[in-house]
């Protein structure tokens, strides 16, 4: 099974034997639920040719035949069809809020790496100002990029929409978007992250920010207050600005008094962990799930490694089974 | 992502004109990439430019591929902190491993082999024997020859001839820490099992290592894996027509269905201890190795006695440190032995299964 190749955990007998079984119910309950046709490459794709339809992507004509060029699921809006591939590259969509980062610093812009055919832009005029002032960008504010953010930084911000030249452009103008530091980033395939209203999580009982990027990079860190820049006072920025250029040169304790603190990190720890964890099994992320898989850690009393173990994953396939097979009896 | 660094490198050649310039140029002149205009008029303060470079540098000779992607300052500082907090972020303490899975048998052409998985990492390394002629200086020890091969597809560094590098480096570590010096002694391995007529004939033993995936801790994955396929090994019993003269090669009759199982009790695991800030962690990932100031591989055999020992990273250490670390991988390295030998005999047991 493809899941199981996919997993790299020693699995003793009995633990494949539940893991195979739990995840053939899923494929069970799924193919109960949904009615879409999937296809694979050269099947046949079933269309009422008296309507004229229109073939869109991943179809194409063979023998006057409608035949499918992607394996994936087909969808049909009025005349279109189409093959939906599941396994895609991240596809943008305006206002999806995405996290990335900085590949290089170019003039007037940056450009973000997101899991996506070519790298986004952020323009330094959709970028909010260290001083909170709206005005114009002059040459010094560019010259001053790199005060901003610099390579390799990681950044969420939310995209604007594609230009007429093809290019991918972002905005970062509100509070929420911005630099992430102090946590980790993690990667999992843009699939498995859904389209929802919200996506940044501020878990209150870890003190822990969970953002959900819909390219599928996800960010756990540390909860920072969304600052208005407009309120602060100068003073206050001037010397948030010296001790952000001295975090280059600190000496070994000083460094470490900046630390994260135990228990903020071990929360941390624990639900990337648990997105790791969901994402080896494929399954949606979302909060409730991962939220769900930490304190069904908890509950057990499981070290924070052992997460990543082989009994724990087989679990979590055996809940998340429960998990939706209460859900179709409830829709009945 | 390296472009990010060298396109600094270049703007470092270009916008200052000093005497010290002239030299760094020299020594970065072999990372030439274009430049965007922007970076030229960036003005980016000498000093800055500097510390990048030396940063980089002590992350590239290091020779073990570190992070493909960069990491930004606070994943930085945020991967230190843990290591510091004994909390490192899939939650492993410092001298834990990760799950390792051993699988023995992979390549039935081979005599022996197996393939390792630490995480992410993945490594096979297989063993082909063949008769030959001894050295005329050992005539009583047969030869092993380790070589190690990082695929393209196991780092975006490694594509066309970047893996070479590294390729050469461990492959040099593992000839230390197994096979002792050129005189043979203080081997991991057992030479003189390899003899079949002194003198005259004698196995040679071809391991080599393959890195299919690289995450981090590439020596002790390939160590093990080495130490997975010797076990796997069967060499085939060979029958020495007597009566042979002393100037002849003798008549051998090498049978395909009798094996002979080398011995595997003597040999050793190589731990790497990774230095990070003030602390050591065992098994560092790609991430956790980019931000290390040096690594110190130690190979220890089952009575506890060290076979061999490498250091890597540019930054100095005090004696009392590398004294502390090697005591420290020696305490690791009999936890490493047993999960390996009990991972090789399930491995073993199921490929007979199979």
């Amino acid at each position: 099974m493809r899941e199981l190749r996919d997993l790299q955990l020693p699995l003793n007998q009995t633990q494949k034997i539940r893991l195979r079984r739990a995840l053939q119910q899923l494929q069970d309950l799924a193919s109960k639920a949904s009615s879409s046709a999937s296809v694979t490459v050269a099947d046949t794709i079933p269309v009422n040719h008296e309507d004229g339809v229109l073939k869109g992507h991943g179809t194409s004509e063979l023998d006057g035949e409608v035949v499918a060029t992607l394996c994936g699921v087909v969808e049909r809006v009025n005349k279109l069809v189409y093959v939906r591939a599941l396994r895609a590259r991240y596809k943008p969509e305006t206002g999806d809020i995405i996290v990335g980062r900085v590949t290089e610093v170019a003039q007037k812009r940056w450009r973000l790496e997101i899991n996506f055919s070519q790298d986004a832009i952020l323009m330094l005029s959709s970028m909010n100002l260290p001083d909170g002032i709206q005005r114009r960008r002059t040459a010094v504010d560019e010259l001053n990029m790199r005060s901003i953010f610099e390579e390799s930084d990681v950044i969420c911000a939310e995209v604007r929409g594609f230009q007429h030249d093809g290019s991918l452009h972002l905005q970062a103008r509100s509070q929420k978007y911005g630099k992430l530091e102090r946590g980790q980033l993690l990667t999992v395939p843009p699939y498995l992250v859904k389209r929802r209203k919200q996506h940044f999580h501020h878990v209150e009982k870890f003190a822990v920010d969970l953002i959900l990027g819909c390219n599928g990079f996800i960010w756990v860190g540390e909860h920072v207050e969304a600052r208005d820049n407009m309120v602060e006072d100068q003073d206050n920025k001037s010397e948030q600005q010296n001790s952000k250029l001295n975090t280059r040169s600190l000496r070994l304790e000083e460094q470490e008094s900046t630390y994260t603190p135990v228990e903020t990190r071990q929360s941390i720890c624990r639900i990337a962990n648990a997105v790791r964890v969901l994402s080896s099994l494929g399954f949606s992320l979302n909060v409730e799930v991962i939220m769900g898989t930490v304190e069904q850690s908890i509950s057990l009393n499981l070290d924070i490694h052992e997460m990543l173990g082989a009994e724990f994953c087989v679990q979590i396939a055996e809940r998340e089974v429960e998990r939706r097979s209460s859900l179709t009896k409830k829709r009945r | 992502m390296l472009s990010g660094f060298n396109v600094i490198l270049s703007t470092i050649s270009f916008s200052i004109e000093t005497e010290e310039a002239e030299s760094l140029k020299q020594q970065v002149s072999f990372t030439t990439t274009t430049i965007p205009t922007a970076l030229l008029f960036s003005g980016i303060p000498f000093e800055k430019a500097c510390q990048l470079r030396v940063k980089g540098e002590g992350g590239l000779s290091a020779a073990t591929a570190g992070t493909m992607v960069g990491l930004s300052l606070g994943e930085k500082h945020f991967i230190r902190g843990g290591i510091a907090q004994d909390l490192r972020t899939d939650g492993r303490k410092r001298l834990t491993y990760r799950p390792i899975s051993v699988e023995t048998g992979v390549i039935p052409q081979a005599n022996g082999s197996a393939r390792v998985r630490m995480g992410t990492t993945d490594v096979i390394a297989s063993v082909k024997a063949e008769l030959g002629k001894p050295d005329l200086l050992q005539s009583d020890k047969g030869r092993v020859i380790i070589n190690v091969d990082c695929s393209p597809t196991a780092a975006p560094i490694f594509e066309g001839r970047g893996g070479e590098e590294l390729s050469t480096e461990l492959s040099v570590a593992l000839q230390r820490c197994l096979l002792g010096s050129k005189s043979g002694t203080g081997a991991g391995i057992n030479r003189s099992s390899l003899m079949v007529v002194e003198g005259k004939l004698c196995w040679d033993l071809y391991i080599d290592g393959l890195v299919v995936s690289s995450d981090g801790n590439l020596l002790d994955a390939l160590g093990a894996a080495i130490k997975a396929a010797l076990s796997n090994t069967g060499i085939p019993k060979v029958h020495v027509a007597t009566a042979a003269s002393a100037d002849e090669q003798p008549e051998v009759d090498i049978s395909d269905e009798e094996f002979l199982q080398f011995d595997t009790s003597g040999i050793p695991v190589i731990v790497t201890l990774t230095k990070v800030g003030r602390h050591y962690i065992v098994d560092a990932t790609s991430e956790e190795e980019s931000q290390m100031s040096s690594a110190i591989s130690v190979s220890v055999n089952r009575n506890g006695h060290i076979c061999g020992l490498t250091k890597r990273g540019g930054a100095g250490l005090d004696p009392s440190v590398i004294l502390d670390m090697i005591s420290v991988s020696k305490h690791v390295s009999e936890q490493l032995m047993n999960k390996l030998d009990s991972e090789i005999s399930a491995a073993e047991a199921d490929e007979t299964e199979s």
